[in-house]
C-alpha cells in the first residue's frame, strides 16, 4: 500500500533541547493514524515539521509523495492542517473564513462556494453561516477550523490536538465529524492527541511517543496485548507500598506489579479473581487498603507500561523570558 | 495572483470590522495639528511686570507712558507699580513677575545732560521665550523714549531692502498640515500591514496560514497592499479635513491633487515597507506599541514637519537625509503651498521610489516563512 506519510531519521533540537529524536514512521494511504503522548512529547514538533513550519534539523520526510524539505509547496497544496489553536479569524463570518481559505488555496469559485456550502451544512454551522466566529463557542470554532481545511479536498488531514479544551458532548462531535469525512473524502487522516479514549475511538493504527522518541506503535489491540495480563488490579494503600508491590511481584498470577502515584497497579488474566488475594497480600505486608478497583486494559495502560507514568501529568510549559510570561517561547507556541 | 488577493480581502475585511480603530487613527492626527497649531505659535501677551519709577522728572514720565503704552496697546506685558526696587526683583525670582523695570532717580537728569542714562531690565532668564519677547517689548519701548513721530516718507539718500512675497502667506497651523498628513500615514502603517501579522502570531492564527501555500511575496505583498488601501484612505481624509480646517484649497487643479496622491501613495508604501522589515519578526503587540511610540518621534520631529531641518545639528541634519518623512513633508509642501508640479519636485519623487524598492525588497528577502 502507498504510504500517505513517511519520515526517515527526522530530528528537531532547540538549543540542546532535541524535540523531536531521529523518528522513522511510514503512514498508509487511508489509515487514521494517532501520535499519542503527553503534552511536551514532541508531537506539535513533528507535526510543524511534516507541515513545512519547521525545517528538520536532520532527516527527511516525505508527504502526499513530496519531500518536505524540497518540495514544501506541493505538500502543502495536498494537506489540511487543524492546528492546536483555533484559527479561525474572529473577525470574519463563518463563509468568509471559509471562502478566503478557498482562496489560498485557488480552488474556483463555483467549487468554493458549492463545497463551502456542503461543509457549512455537514458541520453544523448553515444557520450560522453569516455570522461573526467571535460569537460561536469553543465546539463551534472547532467545527469551523476543521470544516476551513477541507475546502479544496487534502488527501492528507493532520489535526493537532483538535478536541483540546472541548467538554465531552463537543468533542464527540468531532469524532463523529473526522469518521464521516475520512470516509467521505478518501482522506488519510494524522491525529495527535493526549487523550486515550480519542486514539482508542478513532485511530486504526497508533504511535506511542514520549521525549521525542515513538516508544510503541500498532494498532490498540496490537499495543495492549503487547502487556501480559487483561486486567489491572488498583490497590490505593496508605503505607508499606514498596513491600506490598515486591510480594505482589513475586506471586506467579501477577503479570507484572507497578506503583504509580501511590497505587499498585498489578496485571493479572482475572481481575475479580485476584482482587481479594491481592487484598490479603497488602495487607500482609503492612499495607493499608483504602480502595481496590478492576480495569480493562487501555491505551493508558499501554503507555503507563512503556514509561511508568500516567500521560497526564502536567509538563510545564517554556515561556520567553526576554518577552515575558505572556509570550510562549518558539518550543512552547 | 489569486491568494495574494485573499491575502488582502481577509486583511480589509477584518479591519473593517473594527470602524473605531479607523475613526481614531484619522481623529487622532487632527488634533495633534489642533494642538501643534495652537500651542507652538501665538503672540506673549499680559507678561507681569513690576515697574519702580524712581525718577518724577519729565523723561521718567515719558518712559512710563511709553510702558504703558505697551500694556494697553499690545498688551503684552502687564504692569504692577512698586516702590521697593528689591521686592521687585525678589518678585521677578520668585515667579511673581516676568521681569522688573527700575527708573533710577537720575534718568532724566543723565537725558537731559546725555550722560548715559541707563534703565535697569531684570528678566527671568529660565523662561527664553517669554524673555525674549518681553526685553523686546521693554527695550523698544526704552529705544523710542526720543521719538515725537513717525517720518512719513522714508530718507531717499538711505539704501532700501525690497520684500517680494513669492507664494501666499502661509500660517503657521496651515505649514503643519503637510507634517499631520504624513503623521497619519505613520499612525496607519503602524496599525496595519505588519501588524495584523504580529497579531496573528500572537494569537497563534500565522502557522494555521503558514501551512497553506501561500507564498511569502503573498504575505508581504498582501499585507503591505492591504495596508497600502486603508491608510491611503486614512491620510486622504486627514488631508481634507486638516485643509478644510485650516483653509487651504483640497484640491486645486487636478494635477495638484495627484500629486498629493502620488507622495502619499509612495510614502505609505514606503513607510509599510520599513515596518514590515523592522517587526516582521515580532510576535507581541507591545513590541509595536513601544516601537510606534518611539519611531513616531524619531521620523516626525527631524522631517522638518514643525521646525525647519536648516536649524537642525549638523548630525539630525544627516538623519534627516536619509528620513523618508523628511522627503514627503518637502514634497507636500512643495504642491501644496506653491503648487509645484512632480518635475519640480523630483528629487523627493526619486528617493521615495528607491526607498520603497530597498525597503519593499529587503522585507520579502528578509521575511522567515516559517515558525
Amino acid at each position: 500500500m502507498p504510504s500517505a506519510v513517511e519520515t526517515f531519521d527526522i530530528r528537531k533540537t532547540f538549543g540542546e533541547l532535541t524535540a523531536v529524536k531521529d523518528i522513522s514512521i511510514q503512514i498508509n494511504e487511508g489509515e487514521f493514524f494517532g501520535f499519542l503522548g503527553p503534552n511536551g512529547a514532541g508531537k506539535s514538533t513533528l507535526i510543524r515539521m511534516l507541515t513545512t513550519v519547521l525545517r528538520p534539523t536532520s532527516g527527511t520526510a516525505r508527504v502526499g509523495g513530496y519531500d518536505i524539505t524540497k518540495e514544501p509547496d506541493e505538500v502543502r497544496r495536498s494537506i489540511g492542517v487543524v492546528t492546536q489553536n483555533m484559527a479561525s479569524d474572529l473577525d470574519l463570518t463563518a463563509r468568509e473564513n471559509m471562502d478566503i481559505f478557498g482562496k489560498f488555496y485557488e480552488v474556483p469559485k463555483k467549487v468554493r462556494q458549492e463545497r463551502v456550502a456542503e461543509l457549512l451544512e455537514r458541520v453544523g454551522l448553515s444557520k450560522k453561516a453569516d455570522e461573526l466566529a467571535a460569537t460561536f463557542s469553543g465546539g463551534m470554532r472547532r467545527r469551523l477550523d476543521i470544516a476551513r481545511v477541507l475546502v479544496h479536498k487534502p488527501e492528507i488531514l493532520f489535526l493537532d490536538e483538535p478536541t483540546s479544551g472541548l467538554d465531552p458532548q463537543s468533542r464527540r462531535v468531532v469524532w463523529d465529524m473526522l469518521q464521516s469525512f475520512m470516509k467521505d473524502y478518501n482522506m488519510t487522516i494524522f491525529l495527535t492527541t493526549h487523550y486515550m479514549e480519542e486514539a482508542e475511538a478513532l485511530c486504526t493504527r497508533v504511535a506511542i511517543i514520549d521525549h521525542g522518541s515513538v516508544i510503541a506503535m500498532g494498532t490498540p489491540d496490537e499495543l495492549k496485548s503487547g502487556i501480559p495480563g487483561n486486567d489491572i488490579v488498583i490497590l490505593t494503600l496508605s503505607r508499606e507500598q514498596e513491600n506490598a508491590r515486591n510480594l505482589a511481584a513475586a506471586e506467579g498470577y501477577v503479570h507484572k506489579a507497578q506503583l504509580e502515584n501511590g497505587d499498585l497497579r498489578c496485571y493479572v488474566n482475572n481481575g475479580s479473581e485476584d482482587a481479594p488475594r491481592l487484598m490479603k497480600l497488602a495487607t500482609d505486608a503492612g499495607a493499608e487498603v483504602r480502595a481496590v478497583s478492576i480495569q480493562k486494559l487501555s491505551l493508558e495502560d499501554v503507555f503507563i507500561h512503556y514509561t511508568g507514568r500516567s500521560i497526564r501529568e502536567e509538563e510545564t510549559k517554556r515561556v520567553s523570558m526576554f518577552l515575558g510570561a505572556g509570550v510562549p517561547a518558539k518550543l512552547g507556541r | 495572483m489569486r491568494r495574494l488577493y485573499a491575502v488582502i480581502e481577509r486583511d480589509v475585511r477584518k479591519f473593517s470590522r473594527n470602524p473605531v480603530i479607523m475613526v481614531m487613527a484619522v481623529v487622532m492626527p487632527i488634533v495633534y495639528l489642533i494642538i501643534l497649531g495652537n500651542s507652538f505659535q501665538g503672540k506673549l501677551k499680559g507678561l507681569p511686570v513690576a515697574v519702580v519709577n524712581q525718577d518724577d522728572g519729565y523723561w521718567g514720565r515719558r518712559l512710563d507712558e511709553r510702558l504703558k503704552a505697551v500694556a494697553i496697546g499690545p498688551k503684552t506685558v502687564k504692569l504692577t507699580y512698586m516702590s521697593d526696587q528689591g521686592k521687585a526683583v525678589e518678585g521677578v525670582r520668585d515667579g511673581k513677575f516676568k521681569g522688573a523695570v527700575i527708573i533710577p532717580p537720575d534718568f532724566s537728569r543723565r537725558m537731559a545732560l546725555g550722560i548715559n542714562p541707563e534703565v535697569g531690565i531684570f528678566v527671568d532668564n529660565t523662561d527664553q521665550i517669554s524673555e525674549g519677547a518681553l526685553t523686546g517689548a521693554l527695550t523698544d519701548a526704552v529705544n523710542s523714549i526720543r521719538e515725537v513721530s513717525v517720518p512719513v516718507r522714508p530718507d531717499r539718500t538711505v539704501a532700501q531692502a525690497r520684500r517680494v512675497e513669492l507664494y501666499r502667506t502661509v500660517d503657521y497651523d496651515q505649514a503643519l498640515v503637510p507634517g499631520v498628513v504624513v503623521m497619519a500615514i505613520f499612525i496607519g502603517t503602524m496599525i496595519t500591514g505588519v501588524f495584523n501579522l504580529v497579531m496573528d502570531r500572537f494569537l497563534g492564527v500565522d502557522e494555521a496560514i503558514l501551512m497553506t501555500p501561500v507564498t511569502k511575496m503573498d504575505i508581504v505583498g498582501g499585507l503591505v497592499v492591504s495596508g497600502f488601501i486603508i491608510t491611503m484612505l486614512m491620510a486622504t481624509i486627514v488631508y481634507i479635513v486638516s485643509a478644510l480646517i485650516t483653509g487651504i484649497a483640497v484640491f486645486g487643479s487636478v494635477s495638484r491633487f495627484l500629486g498629493i496622491l502620488v507622495v502619499l501613495a509612495l510614502t505609505t508604501m514606503g513607510l509599510l515597507s520599513m515596518i514590515f522589515l523592522m517587526l516582521g519578526r515580532a510576535n507581541h503587540p507591545r513590541i509595536v506599541g513601544v516601537f510606534q511610540g518611539f519611531m513616531n518621534v524619531i521620523f516626525f520631529f527631524p522631517s522638518g514637519a514643525v521646525y525647519p531641518v536648516e536649524g537642525f545639528p549638523r548630525w539630525l541634519r544627516a538623519f534627516s537625509k536619509v528620513n523618508p518623512e523628511y522627503y514627503a513633508v518637502h514634497a507636500l509642501k512643495s504642491i501644496i503651498f506653491k503648487g509645484n508640479p512632480l518635475w519640480a519636485i523630483y528629487g523627493d519623487i526619486v528617493f521615495l521610489v528607491c526607498f520603497l524598492a530597498v525597503m519593499m525588497t529587503l522585507a520579502v528577502v528578509t521575511f522567515k516563512r516559517t515558525l
